[in-house]
C-alpha cells in the first residue's frame, strides 16, 4: 500500500494578464513528482511567466496553482528557482559564495547566525558545480558559464524538492552545458522535481523526459515520446490560436464585473 | 490599501492651501490698500494695463511654453530626472559667470550656465559608460555634488566685500519681482529657438528619440541631434530659472507634458498641448502670486500645473479616472440587462418554443433571484421596449388568481439570440479549436458573449464550417433566425 | 606650509572652539553615517533618486505640521514629515502603476508638486518665523551647538540636537544589522526572498520608512538636496574598492568621519556653508576612488571591463 502524496504541482484553470493582455489561458497541469519537465513554446507563449505564476510572483485573473497539495506561498520554502540571466543585477557587490550562501537561508532561521555547517554545505555545492575555487569573486567578474553555475550551486544549497528553472541554458558555453544537464538528471535520480524553460527544439528530446508544449494554452503534456510530434509541435509553433488572443484581450480590456449565475 | 486616503489628504492639503490663500489674500489687501478690495487688483491684473504687470505676465506665459515645448521631448523620451539633474547642475555656473563679470550680466550668467550643465550631463554619460555605477546613482551624485558646489559658490560670493551678490539667492526659488524687460530678451529667443528646431528637425528628431540605432542606420547624426536637445533644454532651463527657481524647473518641464500625454498620444498633438497648458499654468500662478504678496511665483506656477494634472487625470472624458469607472459600471449594468434577455431565450427554449410567451416566476426561477428582482429587472425590459407584460387568468382552476405572462418584442428577441448564438459558437471553438473539455467552457463564454465584435463571431463561424449545435447539443440561432424573428421551423421540430 | 598648518589648526585653538566644533564634527558624521548605511541598499536597488523625491516630499508635512501644532517640536514634525515622505512614495507608486505615466516622470511630477506645495504653505503662514526655506535647502549643521543642552542626573550631557540624531543613527545602525539579511536578500533577488517566505513587500515598505526617517532626522542639518549626497556618496565611492555589501556598509563609517571632518575644514578655511562643504569632502574622496579603486576603477579597471563586456557579448551569441 502507497500512501497518495500531493503531487509537487497542480494548475487548475490558470489565467494569468500581464497590463490587460492574457498571457497564459487556462492552463491545467498535474505533475508527478521525479520527473524533468521541459517547458517549450514559441517566443511570447508565456514559458516565464508560468513559472512566475507557480512562484506567485505574477498574480492570476482565474484559477489556482498548488504545490506539494499547498497553496505556492505557504510551499514556496520547498521550491528552488533559478532567475533568468537578464533579471539578474550582475553589479550587486557580493560573491559567489554569498549567492550561494543565500540559498540556506531559509534552513538557517530568520536571525540566526549563519554556521560552519551551512558555510561547508554552501562551499559542497560550489564544489559540485566546480565553482570552489572563484568562491571569493564578484558575481560580475564570472563569465555567463559560471554566473548560471553558481545559481545552480544556490538552487542545490535550498535543498529544495521542486525546482523551477528559467532558460539555464541561455549563453552558457557546451561544458556548462553538460555539466547542467548531468546536475538535472542527478536532482531527478533523487526523486526530485524539475522544471525547466527551454527554447531549443533540438535538444528538449534529449534532455527531459516530459514536456509541456506552451502557447497561451497548454497545448500538450507528456512524455517526451509522446508529445514531441510533428502535429503537437506544428499545433504550439502555429499560429492557430490568433483568434483565441485577440479575443481574450478585448474581454480582458473590458473591465467588467463578473455575470451572475444564470 | 493607501492610496486612496492619501489622494484624500493631498485633495485636503490642496483645499488646505486653496482656503488659506484666500483669506490671507483679503487680510493682506485690506490691511494695506484698503481703498482697493481684491476684485479691482485682479482687473488690473487681467487688462494687462500696467506696463510691469505685462512684462511679468508674459515672462510667466513664455516660462510656460517653453518648458511646456521643451517638456515633451523630456518625457517622452523619459528624460524627466535628467532635466532636474541638469537644473540643479547650472547652479555653480551661475555663480561663475557672476565671479567673471562682476554683475548680473545675463549673457554671462547663461553661459556659465549652460557649460555647467553640459559638464554635469557629461559626467554622468562618462560615469555611465565608463564605470559600473547605474544611472540614478550618477545623476543623484551629479544632482547632488554640482548643488553643493553652486551653494559654497553662492555662499562665498555674497561674503565677498564687493557684494551686490545677493540676488543670486532668488535663483533658488526664483521670483516676479525682479523680471524687467530685459529679461525677456532670452526668454524670447530661446522660444523662436525651440520652434524653428522643432519645426525643422521634427521628423529627425521623433526618429531618433523613437528608436536611435534605426536612425542611425538611415544616416541621422544621432549624437548631433541629441546634443541640439541637451543645448535647447539647457537653455530652456537657464532662461526660466529667475521666475522657477532652480529646484522646481524640472516641474515645468515634466507636468505640462505629462498632462499633454494623457490627453493624446501623437508626438506633434503632445508638443501644442503642453505648450498651451504650461503658458496656461503660467499666467494662472502668475495672477495668483501677483494676489498673494507673500506667494513666492514659481511654487505656485508649479501647483497650478499640478491642479491642471489631476483634472485631467481624473476627469478627462477618453481616459479620465472618473469617466472609465462610470463606463465601467454602466457596462456592468448593460451586461445585467442581456443576461436577462438570455435567461428569457432559455426558458422559452426550455418550453420548446411552444408559446411565444413565458410565465415571470419560470424566469425568477432561472435566474435564481426573487420574484422582486426578476420584477425590476422586467421592469427595466419593458422600459426599453424590449419585452410587454399581461396579465392572464389563469385556465386551469387553481388557488393563484392570476399569473404574469411575459413575452418578447422582435428588437428583444433579436438580442436575446444574438447573446445565446455568441455563447454558444464560442463555446463551440473552444472546444473544438483549442481543444477544451465541454465542461470547462461555460463559464468562459459566459464572459465573452458580451464583447464579442460581429466581426470575430463570423469568424469563428467560418472556421467552424457553420455549425448547427454547440458542444452540450443545443442549437445555435443562425443569423436567419435573429433576423426572421423566431426559429426557424426544422430546428424546433428536431426539439 | 606654516600658513597651512596655522588654517587647519586655527579652529581649534581653544578649548571652547574644540568642543563647539566636536559638536558639529559628531553631528555630521552621525548624519552622513546614518544616510550611507540606508544609501547602500538605496543604491543597490536602483532608487537613488527615490531618496530624492521622498526628501523633497517631506516638506510639506513638516509645515503643515508647524500650522498645526504652532511649534517646531520634534514629535509632530517628524509625524507629518513620515508621513508626506510616505505619501510621496505611495503616490509615485501609484501614478506608474495604474496611469500612463513611466516611472520617471511619475516621481519627477510627485516630488516637485510637493515640495512646491510645501513652498506656497511655507510662505503664506511662516514666513517670517522659524522656518526659513533657504534652511531646507542649506541645512543648519552649524547652529548644532546652539540647540538646547540637556541634563541628565544632573550632569551636563550633551544638547538635545545630539541626542535625537544619535538615536536615529543607533535606530539605523540596529535595524541594518538585524535585518541585514533581508535586505541582502530582497534588494538582490526578490523571488529568491520570496521563495525563503520573506514578506517582500513589507521590507520594501520598512527600508523606505527607515529612509523616511534618516531624511527627517538630517534635513535640518545638511537640506533635503544634501541628503541626497550624503546617501549616494559613500555607496558608491565605496563600492569602487570593495566587492561585498558588508565591507562597503563598513566602510560608511570611516567616510562619514572624513566627510564631517574634512567639510568642517574647507568650511572655515572658504567660509563656505558646512553642509554643502561636507557634500564636497564627499565629491573630493570619490574621484581617486572612481579613478583608482581597485574594483572597477576606471584607470585600473578598463581593461578588464572590457574583457568582460566583449566575454559576456561572445557568449550571448
Amino acid at each position: 500500500m502507497r500512501v497518495a502524496l500531493p503531487k509537487p504541482l497542480e494548475i487548475h484553470d490558470l489565467t494569468v494578464a500581464y497590463q490587460q493582455k492574457p498571457v497564459l489561458y487556462g492552463i491545467d497541469l498535474e505533475v508527478e513528482p521525479g520527473s524533468l519537465v521541459g517547458i517549450i513554446g514559441p517566443n511570447g507563449a508565456g514559458k516565464s511567466t508560468l513559472i512566475k505564476a507557480i512562484m506567485g510572483i505574477m498574480k492570476s485573473v482565474d484559477g489556482y496553482v498548488k504545490v506539494f497539495g499547498d497553496s505556492s506561498r505557504k510551499a514556496l520554502t520547498r521550491v528552488g528557482y533559478v532567475p533568468q540571466r537578464e533579471s539578474v543585477d550582475w553589479d550587486f557587490p557580493v560573491t559567489a559564495m554569498d549567492v550561494v550562501l543565500m540559498g540556506r537561508f531559509g534552513h538557517i532561521g530568520w536571525f540566526k547566525r549563519i554556521s560552519k555547517r551551512d558555510r561547508s554545505f554552501a562551499s559542497e555545492c560550489l564544489e559540485q558545480m566546480n565553482m570552489l575555487p572563484y568562491a571569493n569573486r564578484q558575481i560580475g567578474n564570472l563569465s555567463g558559464g559560471q554566473q548560471q553555475r553558481v545559481f545552480l550551486a544556490r538552487a542545490l544549497a535550498q535543498q529544495s524538492d521542486l525546482y523551477l528553472m528559467d532558460e539555464p541554458f541561455e549563453g552558457v558555453d557546451a561544458i556548462t552545458e553538460k555539466a547542467i544537464v548531468d546536475l538535472l538528471k542527478n536532482l531527478r535520480n533523487q526523486g526530485k522535481t524539475l522544471m525547466v524553460v527551454h527554447h531549443d527544439l533540438s535538444t528538449a528530446k534529449d534532455y527531459f523526459d516530459h514536456l509541456a508544449l506552451l502557447n497561451l494554452r497548454l497545448v500538450a503534456y507528456g512524455k517526451t515520446e509522446d508529445v514531441f510530434t510533428h502535429d503537437l509541435l506544428q499545433k504550439t509553433y502555429g499560429g492557430k490560436l490568433t483568434v483565441l488572443s485577440e479575443v481574450g484581450s478585448r474581454k480582458l480590456n473590458e473591465k467588467q464585473p463578473t455575470p451572475e449565475a444564470l | 490599501m493607501f492610496l486612496p486616503i492619501w489622494k484624500k489628504l493631498k485633495y485636503m492639503l490642496l483645499i488646505l492651501v486653496l482656503s488659506k490663500e484666500a483669506s490671507v489674500l483679503k487680510a493682506a489687501q485690506i490691511s494695506s490698500e484698503s481703498d482697493k478690495d481684491w476684485i479691482n487688483q485682479a482687473i488690473r491684473f487681467w487688462t494687462f494695463t500696467d506696463p510691469s504687470i505685462q512684462i511679468i505676465a508674459l515672462g510667466a506665459i513664455l516660462i510656460g511654453i517653453n518648458c511646456g515645448l521643451m517638456g515633451g521631448y523630456v518625457v517622452s523620451r523619459r528624460l524627466s530626472m535628467f532635466g532636474d539633474t541638469l537644473s540643479h547642475a547650472v547652479l555653480p555656473g551661475i555663480a561663475v559667470g557672476f565671479m567673471f563679470s562682476q554683475s548680473k550680466n545675463e549673457a554671462v550668467l547663461m553661459i556659465g550656465a549652460t557649460l555647467s550643465g553640459f559638464l554635469g550631463v557629461g559626467i554622468i554619460s562618462l560615469l555611465k559608460r565608463h564605470t559600473k555605477m547605474k544611472e540614478d546613482s550618477a545623476m543623484g551624485l551629479v544632482l547632488s555634488g554640482f548643488y553643493a558646489l553652486g551653494i559654497c559658490l553662492i555662499t562665498y560670493l555674497q561674503q565677498s566685500p564687493n557684494g551686490g551678490a545677493s540676488g543670486l539667492e532668488s535663483y533658488l526659488f526664483g521670483s516676479l519681482v525682479g523680471l524687467s524687460d530685459r529679461d525677456l530678451v532670452p526668454l524670447c529667443f530661446c522660444l523662436s529657438l525651440i520652434i524653428i528646431c522643432f519645426i525643422l528637425l521634427n521628423k529627425e528628431l521623433l526618429l531618433s528619440g523613437f528608436d536611435p540605432s534605426f536612425a542611425r542606420s538611415v544616416g541621422l547624426p544621432v549624437d548631433i541631434l541629441q546634443f541640439c536637445i541637451w543645448i535647447l533644454m539647457a537653455f530652456c532651463i537657464v532662461s526660466s530659472l529667475q521666475v522657477i527657481g532652480v529646484v522646481l524647473v524640472s516641474a515645468l518641464l515634466i507636468i505640462p507634458a505629462a498632462t499633454a500625454g494623457l490627453l493624446t498620444y501623437r508626438m506633434s498633438q503632445i508638443l501644442v498641448f503642453s505648450g498651451i497648458l504650461g503658458a496656461l499654468s503660467g499666467i494662472v500662478g502668475c495672477f495668483l502670486s501677483f494676489m498673494g504678496e507673500r506667494l513666492p511665483a514659481g511654487p505656485v506656477i508649479v501647483l497650478c500645473s499640478t491642479l491642471l494634472f489631476l483634472a485631467v487625470l481624473f476627469f478627462s472624458p477618453a481616459r479620465g479616472i472618473l469617466p472609465s469607472w462610470f463606463r465601467t459600471r454602466r457596462r456592468g449594468q448593460r451586461i445585467r440587462f442581456e443576461n436577462t434577455l438570455k435567461a428569457c431565450y432559455q426558458v422559452l427554449e426550455s418550453r420548446s418554443f411552444s408559446s411565444q410567451s413565458f410565465p415571470q416566476t419560470a424566469l425568477a426561477q432561472r435566474r435564481g433571484k426573487s420574484d422582486a428582482e426578476i420584477e425590476k429587472e422586467i421592469g427595466v425590459l419593458i422600459r426599453e421596449g424590449y419585452a410587454t407584460r399581461q396579465e392572464f387568468p389563469t385556465e386551469q382552476k387553481s388557488e393563484l388568481p392570476s399569473e404574469t405572462m411575459v413575452s418578447l418584442t422582435p428588437s428583444g428577441w433579436e438580442i436575446a439570440s444574438r447573446m445565446i448564438r455568441n455563447h454558444r459558437l464560442w463555446e463551440l471553438y473552444l472546444t473544438k479549436e483549442a481543444s477544451y473539455a465541454p465542461d470547462h467552457v461555460h463559464d468562459d463564454a459566459e464572459k465573452i458573449e458580451h464583447v464579442i465584435g460581429e466581426k470575430t463571431v463570423r469568424q469563428i463561424e467560418r472556421i467552424l464550417d457553420n455549425p448547427q449545435r454547440d458542444p452540450h447539443g443545443k442549437p445555435i440561432p443562425s443569423q436567419d433566425d435573429i433576423d426572421r424573428g423566431w426559429l426557424s421551423p426544422p430546428l424546433v421540430a428536431d426539439k | 606650509m606654516l600658513d597651512f598648518a596655522e588654517a587647519l589648526l586655527d579652529p581649534w585653538s581653544t578649548r571652547e572652539q574644540v568642543i563647539w566644533n566636536l559638536q558639529i564634527v559628531f553631528m555630521g558624521m552621525m548624519v552622513s553615517l546614518s544616510c550611507g548605511l540606508v544609501g547602500c541598499f538605496v543604491v543597490v536597488r536602483r532608487m537613488a533618486l527615490l531618496g530624492d523625491a521622498v526628501s523633497h516630499g517631506i516638506l510639506p508635512g513638516i509645515v503643515t505640521a508647524y500650522l498645526i501644532t504652532d511649534s517646531l517640536s520634534i514629535g509632530p514634525v517628524w509625524i507629518g514629515a513620515c508621513l508626506a515622505g510616505l505619501g510621496c512614495g505611495a503616490s509615485i507608486e501609484w501614478l506608474r502603476t495604474k496611469t500612463p505615466l513611466r516611472e520617471d516622470a511619475a516621481m519627477g511630477l510627485t516630488f516637485t508638486s510637493f515640495f512646491a506645495l510645501g513652498i506656497v504653505l511655507l510662505s503664506l503662514e511662516a514666513g517670517a518665523t522659524h522656518l526659513d526655506p533657504a534652511c531646507f535647502l542649506y541645512g543648519e549643521i552649524g547652529l548644532t551647538p546652539l540647540s538646547p543642552k540637556l541634563e541628565l542626573w544632573g550632569l551636563p550631557s550633551g544638547n538635545q540636537a545630539l541626542w535625537n540624531m544619535g538615536v536615529v543613527c543607533l535606530t539605523t545602525m540596529i535595524s541594518v544589522i538585524v535585518f541585514y539579511r533581508f535586505l541582502l536578500v530582497t534588494s538582490f533577488d526578490c523571488s529568491l526572498a520570496r521563495s525563503l517566505g520573506m514578506p517582500v513587500i513589507w521590507i520594501q515598505y520598512g527600508l523606505m520608512l527607515l529612509l523616511a526617517l534618516v531624511v527627517v532626522a538630517s534635513f535640518e542639518s545638511v537640506g533635503v538636496i544634501l541628503v541626497l549626497a550624503m546617501m549616494i556618496l559613500p555607496p558608491v565611492s565605496s563600492a569602487f574598492l570593495f566587492h561585498r555589501l558588508p565591507s562597503i556598509l563598513m566602510c560608511c563609517l570611516p567616510l562619514s568621519i572624513f566627510y564631517s571632518v574634512a567639510g568642517l575644514q574647507l568650511a572655515y578655511s572658504m567660509n563656505f556653508p558646512i553642509s554643502a562643504s561636507m557634500a564636497l569632502a564627499g565629491i573630493v574622496i570619490f574621484l581617486p576612488c572612481c579613478l583608482l579603486g581597485p574594483n572597477g576603477g576606471v584607470l585600473t579597471n578598463s581593461k578588464k571591463l572590457k574583457t568582460r563586456k566583449s566575454s559576456r557579448d561572445l557568449s550571448a551569441n
